[in-house]
């Protein structure tokens, strides 16, 4: 059943990506200031929108976990915290490579890539903890707490980033391409990249929850099993 | 408030009879704030910026050391099953251990304020008693930031090097503002003209406290 599900999803991605890989490159037309490169704002934007979903979600299944004690809260955490760290190692990417042609530089303190560049170290910091300790009730726990303290930091680091570089104007005044989407197709295809990578992201969310799952019920056996060896006296 | 007040009293008494916690802080933001004067030239620059730069890096690298102090002491010969058996709430224990890495972190950072003067050829003046509040929010931040943290990072295989790689990234918007603040109150500008910075560290503070004091207990409990 919900492997079903599972595959229909891969499918459901595996359309949509092409679909969106078509618009990007064939469909939309070319920007006028900033030329071909700006075709990469398409992967860019979808990538930030689901790391950030990817975030917020570690923060929610670890109050789930720390409130019900259920482990299959922290396991969607962890594979959440995992998906969204490949999500923001590809926004940051993709934003360097964008930035190169376009700002002169591959990196500008500007407040968004700093932000996301913050974010980016704290899960990393999370990944870390988790991969440091294997004691799994206790280090769900870990999780879950690092897990909401960094999502509650998450709007300060916003608001302190974004006011130090009001005080200390950015060197490159460009902004983004968000703001200038005169095309009607540019909305359409950006909105079809949006799908094509959420869906990825749910897709590559769920291989690795379902992956944990499975871990979980295998080392629920292997102590079953060890207790009924004990109970039995045979060892 | 007792119980807080007890195990605060036991912090600050073994640190009197030679826990040697305020002295390795101290130490450590000198050790900073020496090779930061040697690799930036800074004496001969006799900026601001620089100073409440190094002086805040300084009060990072002590911060660290402090935290991974506080409770590694408890760890030794399991005082803390000791501690988490008495009739002692989570949350007082993390109020005293958070006060008590408060307390040697305040130490620690007037002798690094003495030290980045000397260093970085300031005056000892008035513009000194301004930078008292933004060090002390700053301070109380990080106390109850890696506080926290510590409690879980202790008890990997990695050890107290994941506090840092989880703390400083989070310290980040106070750092920002303190450092900001810090160099505005060095310059001579009134603690008025510095309100949005202060409320960013008052802001954080709060958040990591109330944190702390509600999450604590999930991480140092010992199953």
């Amino acid at each position: 059943m919900n492997t079903a599900i599972r595959n229909w999803l891969g499918l459901v991605t595996l359309v949509l990506m092409v679909a969106a890989l078509f618009m990007i490159f064939a469909y939309v037309p070319t920007e006028a200031d900033q030329g071909i490169v700006q075709r990469i704002f398409y992967f860019h934007v979808p990538c930030a929108w689901v790391a950030f979903a990817s975030f917020g979600l570690v923060a929610v299944a670890g109050m789930l976990y720390l409130w019900l004690g259920d482990q299959i809260w922290d396991d969607l955490g962890y594979a959440s915290a995992e998906s969204g760290m490949v999500f923001c190692t590809l926004t940051l990417v993709t934003g360097s490579l964008w930035a190169r042609p376009i700002w002169g530089v591959w990196w500008s303190g500007d407040s968004r890539l700093t932000t996301t560049f913050i974010l980016w170290l704290m899960y990393g910091g999370y990944l870390m903890l988790r991969a440091s300790a294997d004691d799994t009730p206790r280090v769900a726990r870990f999780g879950a707490v690092v897990g909401i303290v960094a999502a509650l930091d998450v709007p300060l680091v916003i608001v302190s980033v974004r006011l130090w570089r009001t005080i200390h104007p950015a060197v490159i005044v460009t902004r983004q391409g968000g703001h200038g989407l005169q095309d009607p197709s540019m909305i359409v295809t950006l909105l079809v990249s949006m799908a094509a990578m959420t869906a990825l992201w749910a897709w590559l969310l769920m291989l690795r929850f379902a992956q944990l799952r499975t871990r979980t019920r295998l080392d629920t056996l292997a102590m079953q099993l060890a207790f009924a060896h004990a109970a039995t006296g045979d060892r | 408030m007792s119980a807080f007040a007890a195990v605060l009293r036991k912090d600050l008494r073994l640190e009197l009879r030679g826990g040697n916690s305020t002295i390795a802080l101290l130490a450590m933001s000198m050790l900073v704030l020496v090779v930061l004067v040697f690799a930036l030239d800074a004496a001969r620059l006799r900026s601001f910026d620089t100073a409440a730069g190094a002086l805040w890096v300084a009060m990072i690298f002590s911060g660290v050391v402090g935290a991974t102090r506080a409770l590694s002491a408890e760890r030794e010969n399991g005082a803390i099953h000791g501690l988490l058996l008495s009739p002692l709430e989570a949350p007082s224990l993390y109020a005293a251990k958070t006060a008590a890495a408060f307390i040697f972190m305040a130490v620690a950072e007037a002798g690094a304020v003495v030290m980045m003067v000397l260093f970085f050829n300031l005056e000892f003046d008035a513009s000194l008693v301004r930078l008292i509040p933004v060090l002390m929010l700053g301070a109380l931040g990080f106390s109850a930031l890696a506080t926290l943290l510590s409690a879980a990072t202790g008890h990997t295989r990695a050890g107290d090097m994941l506090l840092p790689i989880l703390a400083v990234p989070m310290f980040v918007p106070a750092l920002i503002a303190g450092v900001k603040a810090s160099t505005a109150a060095l310059a001579g500008a009134p603690l008025a003209s510095m309100g949005e910075w202060l409320r960013i560290m008052v802001a954080f503070d709060v958040l990591f406290i109330t944190a702390g004091y509600l999450l604590f207990e999930h991480v140092v409990g010992d199953d």
